[in-house]
């Protein structure tokens, strides 16, 4: 382990004040003895840099899957105090609410004999790809509806079911969504790629569910081993890296006027209570609804061509649960002793709420929030549940995948796409792309094994185990 | 056709969940060019001179936040235009830029190469002048 860091239990790990000048709590990072040995120093400097920002509260926190980003690491999680507290863009990413949902099916593995034409078909229905233009036609007004209303407006629009809406974080929708603090550009972005999956590590995958770990939660989220279930990953296209990037330049010019110092421009933030801060909140928010919407229109698509093919209803393919990656929110918290309304930020990490939770449908309140964590292309993905511990110990947070240890360039070097699409085929799954270079960058090899990503947080307890998936087939991005 | 000078270039450098790279160019208004070529390389696997120009102007605080805001706007442009931006024209007065980016428009045949950019990070952007030669180092998010 690096020098200056402090185990201080058998997955958990503290920085303590003074690792880097001026940090106000400590950090602490989960991870195992294998997980540590990827460990980069850069991450750590990333979870101290934020330690030192105005209003933290408790904890800079990362969860196992932490590595280099920019401004916040990759896996980071911090609450700041309303009164006292800053919001920063560096905390949430450009690819606001980048998220996952998984949708199941009554299908199993033996109904799959035209695997092959089910990718095809699925490759051509979804949009994915640099540069990929939605099948939607949006108006002017109803990119608007989008960003005030998320997943509702795509349902009211045809495109979902009623249940849908309550099996999405948030309903599928943040309150307070401001689309007046949405630019222009953002927009002309937002209107064509409505509905697209996007790019990089962005999937549509065809799973089946190879384990069952909690028979109780898997039968409340509607799942049994052999049963064939999609994953949806993608976020708020350019729409969302727009409102990023404008909002990123007002708040740089806030942090100086705040008199804030900050040890990286990428942090750059503005107090929760000014207009600079309210407005990023609101134009963040809406870009969250987009992305809700954005993963509902594709999920309709997907479920047009199983549909179609199996001779199925849409309302036979349940969402279990969508969850945002990348996002910032208002929650209600016990911090020392006393409830505490706090906002969280969450880069790379996925909300993991208790059992009893507000905001969890009925049919969930049991079992805790479902948590779905999506493995790299052609290695497991899970479902696990939320835990009280979590609420206790991380905001209620957990890790939000496998998390990268191999840099693009190396992957590059060292892997052929064709080779990496030939040996996933070996293993009977198959990979549909525009062109290898991008398998290549997204393969197994590159990223840390999710298997022993998972064991840390189920065993540290922010999270527990619900079942394994394993994957059929990919449609990249 | 607009020609690059030898002197130009960009090299990417080892980043773990990111791109990052580093620009040369024997100017300040060439490492702009360069920079807005870089991005595009990296976007869409190749960037060809073409005959479409697009007027931009923008401004920073200072030469980091000016060739923060200069890259994001090639990636907007780019984006809304449908343009492969090869290299731009830059007049610098101050902390303000304006001038023309070049290039040839989009095509789903040739510029699927490549990985989509979401934004430019202010992490770690550097520019350095030595030896007659500019350097950037930038990260961009994909």
């Amino acid at each position: 382990m690096l020098q200056g860091i402090t185990r201080t239990g058998p997955f958990e790990w503290e920085v303590p004040i003074g690792y880097v000048g001026g940090m106000r709590v400590p950090g602490r990072f989960f991870l195992s003895d294998q997980l540590a040995e990827t460990l980069e120093p850069g991450a750590v400097q990333q979870l101290a840099n934020v330690a030192t920002m105005p209003g933290i509260v408790k904890n800079s926190l990362a969860m196992p899957d932490i590595h280099w980003g920019y401004g916040f690491p990759i896996g980071g999680v911090a609450a700041f105090g309303m009164d006292e507290g800053v919001i920063s863009p560096g905390g949430v990413g450009f690819d606001i609410n980048c998220g996952v949902r998984i949708l199941s099916t009554p299908l199993t593995v033996k109904d799959l004999s035209k695997k092959h034409e089910l990718i095809e078909d699925l490759f051509t229905a979804v949009p994915t790809g640099v540069g990929a233009k939605s099948t939607l036609r949006l108006e002017p007004k109803e990119l608007s509806g989008m960003l005030t209303s998320g997943a509702r407006w795509a349902v009211e629009h045809g495109y979902g079911i009623e249940e849908d809406i309550r099996h999405c974080e948030e309903q599928g929708a943040m309150a307070n969504a401001d689309p007046s603090a949405v630019s222009q550009k953002a927009r002309l972005r937002g209107m064509p790629q409505s509905g697209t999956l996007g790019a990089g590590n962005h999937f549509l995958e065809l799973q089946v569910v190879r384990e069952i770990y909690d028979l109780e939660a898997a039968r409340a989220f509607g799942i049994s081993a052999g049963q064939v279930c999609i994953m949806i990953h993608c976020g708020s296209r350019g729409l969302g890296h727009q409102v990023c990037t404008d909002h990123l330049k007002i708040l740089e010019g806030a942090t100086k006027k705040y008199g804030m110092n900050l040890p990286d421009r990428q942090l750059a933030c503005a107090p929760l209570s000014s207009p600079e801060g309210r407005a990023y909140f609101g134009a963040m928010a809406a870009s969250a609804n987009y992305a809700w919407a954005n993963r509902q229109v594709i999920m309709h698509m997907v479920r047009g061509v199983f549909a179609r093919m199996f001779s199925i209803g849409h309302e036979e393919m349940h969402l279990i649960y969508d969850v945002a990656h990348n996002v910032a929110k208002f929650e209600e918290h016990q911090i020392d002793g006393r409830r505490r309304k706090v906002c969280v930020h969450r880069k790379g990490a996925t909300r993991a709420f208790g059992p009893g939770s507000p905001d969890l449908p009925a049919e969930y309140a049991t079992t805790g929030q479902p948590v779905i964590i999506p493995g790299s292309m052609g290695t497991a993905s899970y479902l696990l549940h939320g835990t009280d511990l979590a609420m206790d110990r991380t905001f209620g947070s957990t890790c939000h995948g496998a998390g990268r240890v191999m840099s693009r360039t190396k992957a590059k070097k060292q892997l052929s796409g064709h080779e990496v699409k030939e040996a996933l085929a070996r293993e009977g799954i198959l990979i549909r792309a525009h062109h290898n270079g991008a398998i290549a960058d997204e393969a197994p090899d590159v990223y840390k094994p999710s298997d022993e990503v998972v064991r840390v947080v189920h065993e540290a307890g922010i999270s527990r185990r619900v079942a394994r998936f394993v994957p059929l087939g990919v449609i990249k991005g | 056709m607009h020609l690059i000078p030898d002197v130009m270039s960009f090299e990417e450098l080892e980043h773990t969940a990111d791109i990052r790279v580093r620009v040369k160019a024997g100017s300040l208004e060439d490492l702009f060019s360069e920079a807005a070529r870089a991005l595009m390389v990296i976007m869409y696997g190749v960037a060809d001179p073409g005959i479409l120009r697009r007027h931009v102007e923008v401004e920073g605080r200072d030469i980091i936040s000016l060739m923060h805001a200069f890259l994001s706007e090639v990636l907007f442009v780019s984006e809304v235009d449908d343009l492969v931006v090869s290299g731009a024209e830059v007049r610098l007065s101050g902390t303000g830029l304006e001038g023309d980016l070049f290039g040839e428009p989009f095509s789903r045949e040739k510029h699927l190469s490549g990985m989509e950019v979401k934004g430019i990070s202010f992490s770690g952007l550097s520019i350095a002048s030595g030896n007659h030669t500019y350097t950037l180092e930038v990260t961009f998010d994909v």
